[in-house]
């Protein structure tokens, strides 16, 4: 039924745990915990990648060479800045609300490294192909939200709260619109369920049939993923670091690494829903594809990080209600308008 | 057309992603000082000074320390010429002053320096070892 490499790596792999173990339920967990552990690598991975790429092209982009003492060329950049992350001292400040501040960076990561279970890298490789895909797709990103508020709260300090309101108020205020956008694919696809969306587009990409719900959804995934210039929740300038203003060391970093994976989700997430995912060409196999596409994607994020100054937060809020919203309800009116008239023709 | 800022954005970009950097390499290479530019240590030229100590005069912090001994023949030398670099603030007046151009600065940034004792230097030592290295 599915092609590819990957997914005949996989098939043997559990021929020959089945041929080693024998029970079928074992033989499932054991795969699970086998994909997982892939999963979390590979995110763990893009984390160490994009921070070097992040500091490379910000570097480009203002005319300097960036990072390039460490290793060759400055590869190894972002493993010195990990070992330095990890020497640090873990500095717990006094007056804050211990456990809400101690899981609050856990938390984030957890639906961060989650929804990469829904993410298909290749014709019939996907961890979790559920009906609800997307839905419950965007229900666990949504969840992002708390721990940055629970964060900004425990802190006992003003810019922490600040920017833990900030997140509220963006994030919610741009959910909104990107749903409505993602409407239109669902509309068109007939189906919530990941591997059908990618299927629907093998003929042609969802860029093409909506155009207007891809440039939304550019705009809200920059916003939901606090990359600049939407990085109001952070704002160096206004509020130091926002919701991670009283964390050092290893907790930081698990803000960090939440920040690099959910820039690959969003990469990964336009590239599914609208670039085709695994479709491509048949010189290469789909999840090359997949893979350049998706760093293409997070290429052109960073390049607009860093092209835009910052936005305000008052003239944010009030695009993202007065402006996508209506524009994401009219594509999504649209759409149906174009589906009955192709159904009727 | 709205929208049309945030493409030429993108393109400005673009070009300096690919374009030329502008980072010099520090250690390894370094920026030309230029002609103006006060810092440094005073390099002393032996031969020219006539001893006059208008650069002493001429100092608002006095920042300079000379000891001038006169010869059998009237004729003034320098027997120390100590600048305390801790007191000056580099605004070029000694050298205004010098009749004859004997001091003019080395331009080299790049003393910083652990003890407070390294802030005191005599030029005149530093200008006959610099003599004797050439020779």
């Amino acid at each position: 039924m599915h092609s590819g490499i990957l997914y005949s790596l996989g098939q043997s792999l559990r021929e020959i745990l089945t041929s080693l173990i024998g029970v079928p339920i074992l033989v499932d967990l054991l795969m699970t915990i086998i994909c997982a552990t892939i999963l979390l690598l590979i995110m763990a991975t893009s984390a160490l990648v994009f921070t070097l790429g992040e500091r490379k092209i910000c570097a480009f982009i203002q005319v300097r060479i960036g990072p390039n003492r460490v290793g060759p060329g400055g590869l190894l950049q972002s493993v010195a800045d990990m070992l330095k992350l990890m020497d640090k001292e873990d500095i717990v400040p006094r007056g804050i609300d211990k456990w809400l501040w101690v899981l609050s960076p856990i938390l984030l990561l957890v639906p961060s490294a989650l929804i990469y279970a829904f993410f298909p890298f290749d014709d019939g490789v996907i961890l979790a192909d559920v009906n609800v895909g997307l839905f419950l797709l965007i229900a666990i990103t949504s969840q992002t939200v708390l721990p940055f508020l629970m964060g900004g709260y425990a802190s006992n300090s003003k810019y922490s709260l600040i920017g833990g309101m900030r997140t509220v108020a963006q994030m919610l205020g741009y959910e909104v619109p990107m749903v409505f956008a993602l409407m239109g694919i669902v509309m068109i696809t007939g189906s919530l369920k990941m591997s059908a969306i990618v299927e629907a587009q093998s003929d042609v990409w969802f860029i093409v049939l909506q155009p207007l719900a891809f440039l939304i959804y550019i705009i809200t995934a920059l916003v939901e993923s606090n990359r600049p210039p939407f990085n109001i929740v952070e704002g160096e300038s206004e509020i130091i670091a926002g919701p991670f203003t009283e964390y050092t060391g290893m907790r930081w970093a698990l803000f960090f690494l939440a920040e690099f994976s959910n820039l690959m989700c969003i990469g990964i997430l336009t590239t599914t829903l609208f670039l085709g995912g695994w479709h491509g060409p048949d010189f290469l196999p789909g999840f090359c594809w997949f893979w350049i596409k998706t760093f293409l994607c997070v290429l052109f994020y960073q390049w607009v990080g860093w092209t835009f100054p910052r936005a305000r937060v008052d003239s944010m809020l009030s695009f993202g209600w007065k402006v996508l919203l209506p524009i994401a309800l009219i594509n999504v009116l649209l759409t149906g308008v174009g589906i009955y008239v192709y159904n009727v023709m | 057309m709205w929208g049309k800022g945030l493409i030429t954005g993108m393109k400005v970009t673009w070009g300096h992603w690919f374009g030329k950097k502008e980072t010099v390499y520090y250690p390894e290479e370094k920026l030309p000082m230029t002609e103006r530019f006060r810092g440094g240590h005073l390099a002393f030229d032996e031969e020219k000074c006539i001893g006059c100590k208008l650069c002493a005069i001429g100092c608002p912090n006095a920042a300079l320390d000379l000891t001038v001994s006169v010869d059998e023949n009237k004729k003034r030398h320098m027997e120390s010429y100590v600048h305390q670099i801790g007191r000056c603030m580099y605004c070029d007046l000694c050298i205004e002053a010098c009749p004859t151009k004997a001091i003019t600065w080395d331009k080299n940034y790049e003393f910083a320096s652990y003890f407070k004792e390294d802030m005191t230097y005599d030029a005149l030592v530093e200008a006959r070892n610099r003599r004797g290295n050439d020779e």
